[in-house]
């Protein structure tokens, strides 16, 4: 019902449009009668449709060479003009090539246009506050549109930005579905893992990203829910990241990690348009570990055993003490992880609109089932709408834009990944001769049983803003947005008592449920004064503006133990204890004023000063306030006369720019500055407990975070190759990290300023090239590629802080101090380290000297994109060069109760062997298990995780016009990490985290009609 | 039906007219709001959280803030029964428990005596234990400088922090050797805090529990015998004296307890010894919920074998004497047909009832009567001595002792504390570590080593506080 009405009343709008535009085109063709009867000419219609290799491309404006007659194509890319025989016509769009086409007698003209990368340099950037023209901005923005992002299966927007952009490195954590991504944007800033989040605004609105989710309450993810799953990239229109101090510090306080813009579809005026995409496909694990078999397993653990002395096997050892079936043999990485996940997603949009208002409204439904060895899945399904409308005099206009997501989770409480790679390959089978879940007379815990326990989460999420601006006289703009966000979260994880071993005989009075219910609602108003002048060759555009933005926050999280029934584990009710494991609510307040001024002379030379003063009520009192700001210039030198007057140069695009400025930090958690007592959930005497609630410091203040960058960006045949490279520099001071204390303090850190600096420099270097242009065919290449440096510049009296064992002046924050392995010992069969202060003992303090840089040394992409005809085939490399840890970092002792890699067959065994890998040992010998700690702590588990990745892949063909008479169809077969090139020795190259799913690789295909 | 986002009907409706009028307005009114606006970043205190100065001014306040301290031992640290206490570490790392969970688990580097620095299980402990002692800091500094507290109620909650935080400090020194005794909250002082040779951590337990003493209420207010009271401070000073070898004031303090019979008598029958009514218990924990069960039942009991975690050891079960009541109330046997088990079953309840008739007790009298009867043995009055051993064996149905000179006395003191006190916090390891017999006893373990006798100082302390260095022996 409402889908009609709403296409009612759209028809209306349409029909007038099209009303509108035959009475204006029939006054041109009168126009042109008269014009043309002077030279005796006929004119005729001509028509056709006008596509971009991929589909019709509305908007391109149809003209004829050396006259005014001009028309405009709609959203199925049709036209129609009038011309005569003699007459050029002109197909031009923003981006495109222009197409020049004799009418002769004709009257049907198809045109296939190609994307001109000279023209881009006219699109406007998206700066948040303000747009620029590509070709004029002094900042260091990337950017990634809507025709990338949707090339790729992905159900989080982080993911679809991987290797695209330069200067942003994104890994994803775990391979479970409505998992999180880590982003750094030019490397790691603040000393606090947790301080080196971006700013995301969603259509002006600044969205939290601040984890929603509870270690107790999320158990199948490594990190904490992030609320930045709720974004479909579906939605989206774009997304620009901002790097540099230029684009970053009209975000002041809350820039210096880098600001994501991203900005949804908007509806375009034209006939009413209804898009359908419905795509299908499946995932599976990346890459497996190689591990050994039953008789490697076993031989492994025998001989330990014999090493350590044991002359029988002790009672509990059942994979060799003779309780297990030691033939059986089961890869239990196939078995509990190796399953196939399905991916279903159906998205609709309808748009259109006329000069005055137009639309979008966008629906999205999309389902992915697990690898796991049992039924779970996670939904998602949102809904946005766009409505943009002007009043007839152009003077006022508004932009509403609202989402709504609705995410629904279902994982089993437990990743399945570690059990997977530790059990015996002997381990019994997974059921009994009638079907149940095998126990093994009580000798194992059976790895389905976690099944039984689930993790669910559910999101909802709205984040709605409006624009509203007049135009004021003397070239004054009057601007206001305003923005809303509410979010609820609620996930709980349960642990049945049906994950025990029936035979102990635990009922529900052991099952036990905790949940977490997190709301956050926050409201911005921004009201934004611009003005705008020219003089002569000069041009001025001024913007003043404010900001108050408020976010509260509640969670409470809920643990119920002993229930029941377990039929009733999800009500609290049934529960005979319930705990609150948390509850708290918090107030942020945020306030700011700023201004931008933009000078411009002859288009040539651009000036741009921003400036912001910041509030927040994070900090103590007298600490609240901050100022930042910025100065970037460039000079577009291929206007310069010298260069110009060359003529037939082959270069065609020239600029350089820079910025220096300073950008702050406020990612320290709420209230960090009072001194209180909080309750601690846990009761005596029938008496809630409370505590300190942190080790307090009133006088924490702002860090600073300066930032410098040069850049060049030069276009060569007309800019068919063309190379933006940048340098910058980043240095941020006074940091306000939790400084780590030792346990004698109560606490394990304090928050505080530190009176240390950190620099980031690196270069980042972007090519795009047209390699071949041709009607039929068209190949086109981007490259991007960042190295990054980090280096703690100063820290006074390091040697005497907590972090004198952490950090090394000069050095990156991310090296790890670790033992220096030097080889086995032939004649012990033990790991040898470097002691390196010669005292005959291994300590960590004095031993772990040896630094290893885990920052990855480049990282980057190459795209390309080939069409042929209707086919299009789009293919990203990502590659990163870095050293991360490897699977003897993860796999436990060789010997023990654990599943290992087959490399671990290697190893000594009589002397003069030379392993390379130690004797083996259950773990008594102390011996072998400290020298196995050392090892683990060693530059021997770390090594190169360098990788190539063929990320993603695309092809898609649409079907000719006149096949579907009105209706453009086109098929395509995306996939997601296909290939991985490494020579990592472990499961995933990318993963930081151990131990968890890695991530999946995605094949689908889809159809998608426009109509 | 009205469409929800119909544009005409949303927009369209604006008069033009107005538009003007509106901005004009809302121009002003954000002009206002600038003017005004340093105010807006004030945020008000949290309804979760009361400033610390608070907290101290009324009696009901600061009474939740102790009890916080007593639900810390109680579930999460050193006198917890979960499996992070020391009745389960401890007794694997000694020879009373039988290690059958997952080689993943902390436990099982207790049990095979292959503790490292690195251990995250011993780094939880010190700085668990050390958070507790920050606490009752906090809770010493709050009163002090409290203006309303009455009286009496400030010497209470004074006396029951000291005791607190010397109870902490014993294991620790016992634990660890060497170590802080922190008594402020001032972290740039505790940052750099030095470890203290074990006679002077010794000298300020003792101070601090003397002071104790005489702050804390002769009688425990709730009946419960929840809140330590004066003679739970005489019961760990006992305790103290006789580790730091002060024979005669180890059993005075004892005594003192011991000729309160009014209030602390053996219970005759071993089947309420830890029933929450027991008269020999000096102190125990107010549970989680009245009708939980505690944390020891939790852990020990189960119902099918092969036991899922622990069970008891065969050299344990062993060391009863033939007759020995104890190891039929105290012990329950566990079999598939083919072989058996044992858990210790001092406590009955593994899962919440209606309402809880055990509270994890923490002192309860018969360790008084072997700390006299060993504290008189080595000051040479073995009558005394055996007089005390008599009282316990007897209450188990044993005879009275045959042992003669004072080397056979002390053994016999030993073997008895074996039985009576087994897992409960770790009795047997200090017992052996204080006869100096770890070596003999533990040989027989594989992963056994004599410099196993202490933890090592966590790796990750040494590395934030260099003050901690050097680090224990064999590590």
């Amino acid at each position: 019902m409402k889908n009609s009405s709403l296409i009612n009343g759209s028809r209306t709008i349409v029909y007038s449009f099209i009303l509108g535009i035959y009475l204006f085109s029939s006054t041109a063709v009168a126009t042109n009668r008269k014009h043309y009867s002077t030279f005796q000419q006929q004119t005729h219609q001509i028509s056709g449709i006008i596509t971009d290799g991929n589909g019709p491309l509305p908007g391109v404006t149809i003209s004829i060479k050396g006259k005014t007659t001009t028309s405009i194509s709609d959203y199925d890319g049709q036209y129609t003009i009038a011309a005569t025989p003699a007459d050029i016509l002109l197909f031009s769009f923003i981006g495109f090539k222009t197409v020049e086409i004799i009418s002769s007698s004709q009257t049907t003209v198809n045109v296939q246009l190609t994307e001109d990368a000279t023209t881009l340099q006219e699109v406007k950037v998206n700066t948040g506050y303000y747009s620029v023209k590509e070709s004029e901005r002094t900042g260091s923005i990337a950017k990634i549109s809507a025709k990338d992002i949707e090339k790729q299966p992905v159900t989080n927007v982080l993911a679809a930005m991987q290797g695209r952009m330069a200067g942003v490195n994104i890994t994803q954590t775990t391979g479970v579905s409505g998992g999180g991504f880590d982003l750094q944007i030019r490397g790691q800033n603040s000393l606090r893992s947790d301080g080196n989040r971006p700013l995301y605004i969603i259509n002006g609105v600044p969205y939290s990203s601040d984890p929603v989710g509870f270690g107790a309450t999320a158990t199948v993810m490594p990190t904490l829910t992030s609320p930045l799953n709720n974004l479909n990239p579906g939605d989206i229109e774009s997304i620009e990241v901002l790097k540099d101090a230029d684009a970053t510090a009209i975000y002041g306080s809350r820039g210096a990690n880098g600001v994501i813009l991203i900005t949804t579809k908007r509806g375009k005026k034209g006939k009413t348009t209804f898009t359908t995409n419905y795509s299908n496909g499946i995932g599976k694990v990346t890459r497996f570990m190689n591990l050994m078999n039953t008789n490697q397993y076993l031989e492994m653990r025998r001989e330990a055993f014999a090493n350590d002395g044991y002359t029988t096997y002790p009672a509990s050892a059942y994979e060799v003490n003779g309780t297990w079936d030691q033939t059986r043999n089961t890869n239990w990485q196939k078995v509990l992880t190796g399953g196939t996940a399905n991916i279903m997603n159906l998205q609709s949009s309808v748009s259109g609109g006329n000069e005055q208002t137009q639309f979008i409204f966008n629906g999205n439904y999309g389902t992915e089932t697990t690898v796991f060895p049992a039924n779970f899945g996670y939904k998602k399904g949102n809904a946005r709408v766009n409505l943009n409308h002007s009043s007839e005099n152009k003077k006022f206009g508004i932009n509403f834009s609202a989402g709504y997501t609705v995410q629904d989770n279902n994982q089993p409480s437990t990743d399945l990944t570690t059990i997977s790679r530790r059990l015996a390959p002997n381990a019994p089978a997974l059921y009994d001769a009638s079907g149940n879940l095998n126990w093994e007379n009580s000798t194992w815990e059976n790895p389905l049983s976690h099944l039984n326990g689930k993790s669910l989460s559910n999101t909802t999420d709205l984040v709605a803003n409006a624009v509203l601006s007049y135009q004021l006289p003397f070239q004054l703009e009057l601007k206001s947005s305003f923005g809303y966000t509410d979010l609820k979260h609620k996930e709980s994880s349960t642990f049945p008592s049906t994950i025990y071993d029936p035979a102990y005989g635990l009922g529900s009075e052991f099952s036990s449920l905790f949940t977490n219910t997190t709301t956050r609602q926050s409201w911005i108003v921004e009201p934004q004064l611009n003005w705008h002048t020219e003089f002569g060759k000069g041009k001025i555009s001024i913007l003043v503006g404010s900001t108050f933005n408020q976010l509260n926050g509640q969670q409470l999280v809920l643990a119920g133990e002993g229930f029941t029934s377990n039929s009733l584990i999800y009500d609290l009710a049934s529960a005979s204890t319930v705990t609150i494991m948390s509850s708290g609510d918090t107030e942020y307040k945020y306030q700011a004023f700023f201004g931008r001024a933009n000078f411009s002379w002859s288009d040539q030379y651009f000036l741009n000063v921003t400036g912001r003063r910041d509030g927040s009520s994070r900090f103590g009192p007298g600490n609240k306030f901050a100022t930042f700001g910025a100065i970037g210039a460039a000079w577009l030198f291929s206007k310069a006369t010298f260069i110009k007057d060359g003529n037939g140069s082959f270069l065609s695009f020239g600029k350089l720019r820079a910025s220096y400025g300073t950008t702050g930090n406020d990612q320290i958690g709420d209230y960090q500055y009072l001194d209180t007592y909080s309750s601690n959930g846990n009761p005596y005497q029938g008496t809630i407990g409370i505590e300190t609630t942190r080790l307090f410091n009133p006088d924490f203040g702002w860090e600073s975070n300066k930032k410098f960058e040069i850049a060049a960006e030069l276009g060569f045949f007309k800019d068919r190759i063309f190379l933006t490279s940048g340098w910058f520099r980043n240095t941020s001071s006074s940091q306000l990290v939790g400084i780590p204390l030792p346990g004698t303090t109560g606490f394990s850190s304090i928050q505080a300023n530190l009176d240390a600096s950190v620099q980031n420099s690196g270069i980042e270097l972007t090519l795009r090239t047209v390699n071949f242009q041709k009607k039929n065919f068209g190949w086109s290449s981007n490259f991007n590629i960042s190295v990054l440096k980090n280096k703690l510049l100063r820290f006074p009296d390091l040697a005497s802080s907590t972090y004198a064992n952490q950090y090394v002046i000069g050095e990156p924050l991310n090296i790890v101090k670790v033992y220096n392995y030097t080889g086995l010992n032939s004649v012990t069969g033990l790991y040898e380290f470097e002691d390196f202060n010669g005292d005959g003992l291994f300590s960590a303090k004095d031993d772990r000297q040896y630094l290893v840089d885990l920052n990855p040394e480049f990282y980057g992409g190459l795209q390309n994109q080939l069409n042929y005809k209707g086919i299009q085939l789009d293919f990203l490399f990502q590659f990163v060069k870095q050293l991360n840890y490897n699977s003897a970092s993860s796999l436990g002792l060789p010997g023990s109760r654990n599943n290992q890699t087959t490399d671990v067959l290697d190893r000594w065994q009589n002397q003069g062997d030379l392993g390379p890998f130690q004797q083996y040992s259950t773990g008594v010998n102390t011996a072998v298990s400290s020298a196995f700690i050392r090892y683990r702590g060693s530059n021997a588990t770390i090594s190169d995780a360098s990788y190539v990745r063929l990320k993603n892949v695309s092809l898609s063909y649409t079907l000719p016009s006149y096949w579907l008479k009105g209706v453009t169809c086109q098929i395509n077969l995306q996939a997601q990490n296909l290939l991985t090139f490494t020579s990592y020795k472990g499961a995933d190259p990318e993963f930081r985290t151990r131990g968890v799913l890695p991530p999946l690789r995605i094949i689908t295909t889809g159809v998608q009609l426009t109509y | 039906m009205k469409p929800i986002f119909n544009p005409k009907s949303i927009l369209f409706k604006i008069q033009k007219k107005c538009i003007p009028v509106i901005f004009m307005g809302y121009c002003l009114a954000c002009i206002t709001l600038l003017s005004a606006c340093d105010n807006f970043v004030e945020t008000d205190q949290p309804s979760s959280q009361l400033s610390t100065p608070v907290v101290f001014e009324s009696p009901t306040t600061a009474t939740a803030a102790m009890v916080a301290i007593y639900a810390q031992l109680r579930s999460s640290t050193l006198l917890t029964g979960s499996p992070l206490g020391l009745s389960n570490q401890m007794g694997h790392y000694a020879d009373e428990l039988t290690f059958y969970g997952d080689s993943e688990n902390s436990t099982s580097g207790f049990y095979t005596n292959s503790v490292l620095a690195s251990n995250e299980a011993v780094a939880t402990l010190w700085t668990s234990s050390y958070r507790v002692v920050y606490n009752t800091n906090a809770m010493l500094e709050g009163i002090a400088a409290s203006s309303s507290l009455s009286l009496d109620k400030a010497n209470q909650l004074t006396g029951e922090a000291l005791f607190v935080r010397a109870l902490v400090h014993f294991y620790l020194v016992n634990l660890y050797g060497e170590i802080p005794y922190i008594t402020t909250t001032d972290y740039r002082q505790n940052r750099v805090a030095s470890r203290l040779p074990v006679a002077k951590v010794y000298e300020l337990i003792i101070a601090d529990l003397n002071k104790a003493y005489s702050l804390l209420p002769e009688n425990e207010e709730s009946g419960e015998r929840v809140r330590p009271n004066q003679y739970t401070a005489q019961a760990l000073l006992a305790r103290v004296y006789l580790f730091d070898e002060k024979w005669d004031e180890a059993s005075n303090a004892a005594s003192a307890l011991l000729n309160n019979t009014a209030t602390y008598a053996l219970q005759d029958d071993l089947n309420t010894v830890f029933l929450n009514t027991s008269s020999s218990t000096i102190w125990q924990f107010s549970p989680f919920f009245y009708g939980s069960a505690t944390e020891e039942g939790n852990l020990f009991i189960f119902t099918a074998g092969p036991p899922p975690f622990t069970a008891l050891s065969d050299a344990l079960l062993n060391s009863f004497e033939p007759m020995d009541q104890r190891k039929i109330s105290w012990t329950t046997a566990v079999s598939d047909g083919n072989m058996t088990w044992y858990y210790a079953s001092k406590y009955k309840d593994n899962s919440s009832v209606s309402f809880s008739s055990e509270y994890s007790v923490v002192f309860r009298l018969e360790e008084q009567y072997l700390i006299r009867a060993e504290a008189r043995t080595r000051a040479g009055d073995l009558i005394g001595a055996k007089e005390d051993l008599n009282i316990i064996r007897n209450r188990a149905g044993l005879p009275n002792t045959t042992a003669i000179s004072q080397d056979e006395l002390l053994n016999a003191v030993l073997k008895e504390r074996r039985v009576e006190l087994f897992t409960e916090h770790g009795h047997r390891f200090f017992d052996l570590k204080r006869y100096g017999k770890l070596d003999s006893a533990l040989s027989n373990k594989i992963g056994w080593n004599t410099t196993d006798a202490l933890f090592p100082i966590p790796e990750t302390e040494l590395l934030l506080n260099p003050n901690l260095s050097p680090q224990n022996l064999g590590y």
